[in-house]
């Protein structure tokens, strides 16, 4: 009963996502492409989430991405999709480099050093000017596609699309029981045999690869990158934001929460520039406090009248565990 | 040689010894009891064996093997096993999901094997309905689902620290009959924590005691329990 569902959902939501350029104009258009942008980089933090390790650094990976994407094209003469795998494969490079020193850390820590890093990414680009461009940035001759709208469209809903499926893997694997185990009890994780290192670093090398794919694709899409504007903290903050407010711990719930938020500021940035920031906020806050499992968890615990358990809360809301 | 032996474990936090020169064996299907009043580094001495924390000095041999510096994980897929005093079941998992782990990650199998495993093995300790949550299930279920999930490591070797706490008498019974029986057919050597002293004399070939980090007597439960030391560090003041 549940099952023919639970596939259909995703396949007709996909079927509407791929087919709105032919209906829509392109504001909708452009709106949608922006909603896709924070889907995909809200499923991918998500994901590690899900091994109880909070990151504060999507920004940093995103922009090390569009970085990635930008230089590969402009020094290596890459073409414009391979500069896309390109910009994941290094961004998920220096993630397992890094990780290998950082996922020893814990909790509050964790995300306060993830923060750090992506400002040290900002900073280096910055001053690396030479090969950077420097806070001028850098700017591509042209646009893939030919800055095509629907075609570039296309492009980012592939990057959701392998964001669900990368997410959708982890859930159907072994893969999920590893991380939920390490996220409720590292002791009780390692008494069963799991490698608790190894599915960190997994978890945080799959999600930077995503981010720096969707920050790559965001390059070729505008053609621009300077470090204010490809670090930019609003790349850091809507993705957790929106997962928050869906839903953590599932593919569904960063879903849902990137497209009601991301229409939601859409709408509110024409009538209260920069409002937006201040009501993500107050979803934060909101969602932490009274409704730690998200719309998703509470549209689940609705149809299985069984309280999921309160655990999202203590995840979500207190670090000092 | 034993299967499990531990020469001059010492375990320092600053300036003090939680456990202090403890030279202990043991072997597939011997139950020992490791008893002691609160305090006296029992806990401390599991999560040394099982790698938790490293000796600050002295070793652990298992199967031959020297141990000393391996990690938690590597432990329990060699063959040693435990539950923990303070239970942390998996709540985010179902409990089949919680006894899965062991078969998944210490064997290697796959997910479906995985599942007609654990399914069997909560079979053979009478758990039922393993969809459920950890947190909808009993104490006593709670309990047999702490060594279900300590069996799917597939152990040589097995820590029970204080499994028996929290429960009834009747359930207390059953549970140690069912530690009989786990031992005698798994061939497992249990190494049982227990404040309940009747549950020690019903159980255990063997019993340890530890004072202050110490062995201070060792050998059947009936010895044991006459040694002046031992009941002076039960009750307190001068033997």
């Amino acid at each position: 009963m549940r099952r023919p569902l639970s596939f259909l959902i995703p396949l007709l939501a996909l079927a509407a996502a791929a087919l709105l350029p032919l209906v829509s104009g392109p504001y909708p258009l452009a709106v949608a492409r922006s909603v896709l942008t924070y889907m995909a980089l809200a499923i991918s933090w998500d994901m590690l989430l899900r091994s109880g390790q909070i990151s504060f650094g999507i920004a940093g990976f995103f922009g090390l991405g569009a970085y990635a994407a930008a230089l590969s094209v402009l020094r290596g003469g890459m073409s414009p999709i391979l500069s896309i795998l390109f910009a994941g494969v290094f961004a998920g490079a220096v993630a397992l480099i890094l990780g290998l020193v950082i996922l020893r850390l814990r909790a509050v820590y964790f995300s306060i050093t993830t923060l750090a890093l992506a400002e040290i990414f900002r900073v280096i680009i910055q001053n690396w000017s030479d090969f950077t461009g420097g806070p001028e940035g850098l700017v591509l001759p042209k646009l893939i596609f030919n800055g095509e709208s629907k075609s570039l469209y296309w492009l980012v809903l592939a990057a959701v699309v392998i964001a669900c499926a990368a997410s959708t893997m982890f859930e159907k694997s072994r893969i999920r029981l590893a991380l939920s185990a390490i996220r409720n009890n590292e002791q009780s994780a390692a008494a069963s045999g799991i490698g608790i290192f190894k599915y960190l670093l997994v978890a945080f090398v799959v999600s930077s690869f995503i981010q720096g794919i969707v920050g790559g694709i965001q390059l070729q899409g505008y053609g621009f990158a300077s470090p204010d504007a490809v670090f930019d903290s609003n790349y850091t903050l809507l993705p957790l934001a929106m997962a928050l407010l869906g839903g953590i711990h599932g593919t569904p719930g960063p879903v849902i929460g990137a497209l009601l938020l991301g229409i939601a500021a859409e709408f509110l940035k024409l009538h209260i520039p920069y409002g937006h920031l201040v009501v993500y906020g107050i979803i934060i806050v909101l969602v932490i406090l009274f409704m730690p499992q998200g719309l998703y968890g509470l549209l689940r615990s609705r149809r299985h009248a069984v309280a999921p358990v309160a655990e999202n809360r203590v995840d979500a809301g207190a670090w000092g565990k | 040689m034993s299967t499990l032996e531990t020469r001059g474990l010492t375990r320092r936090f600053g300036g003090l010894v939680a456990v202090n020169n403890v030279s202990f064996s043991l072997d597939r299907g011997e139950i020992l009891g490791v008893i002691g009043p609160n305090g006296s580094g029992k806990t401390t001495f599991i999560n040394l064996v099982s790698g938790v924390y490293l000796p600050s000095s002295g070793s652990i041999m298992f199967k031959g093997r020297d141990i000393t510096s391996d990690a938690p994980h590597l432990r329990a897929r060699a063959g040693i096993a435990r539950t923990f005093q303070l239970i942390h079941p998996l709540q985010s998992l179902t409990v089949r999901e919680n006894v899965m782990l062991g078969f998944l990650f210490s064997r290697g199998m796959r997910l479906r094997q995985a599942r007609v495993e654990a399914d069997t093995i909560c079979g053979s300790l009478g758990l039922e309905r393993l969809d459920r949550g950890v947190a909808e299930i009993t104490m006593l279920e709670t309990k047999k689902m702490e060594i279900a999930r300590a069996l799917a490591n597939n152990p040589e070797i097995l820590f029970l620290d204080e499994v028996m706490a929290g429960l009834n008498v009747d359930e207390t019974r059953e549970m140690v009959g069912l530690v009989q029986s786990v031992s005698r057919r798994h061939n497992i050597g249990v190494g049982v924590v227990e404040h309940v002293m009747s549950v020690i004399r019903d159980l255990t070939h063997r019993v340890i005691v530890l004072e202050n980090g110490e062995i201070i007597a060792a050998g059947p439960y009936e010895e044991v329990s006459r040694n002046p030391r031992v009941i002076a560090a039960y009750l307190g003041g001068a033997a």
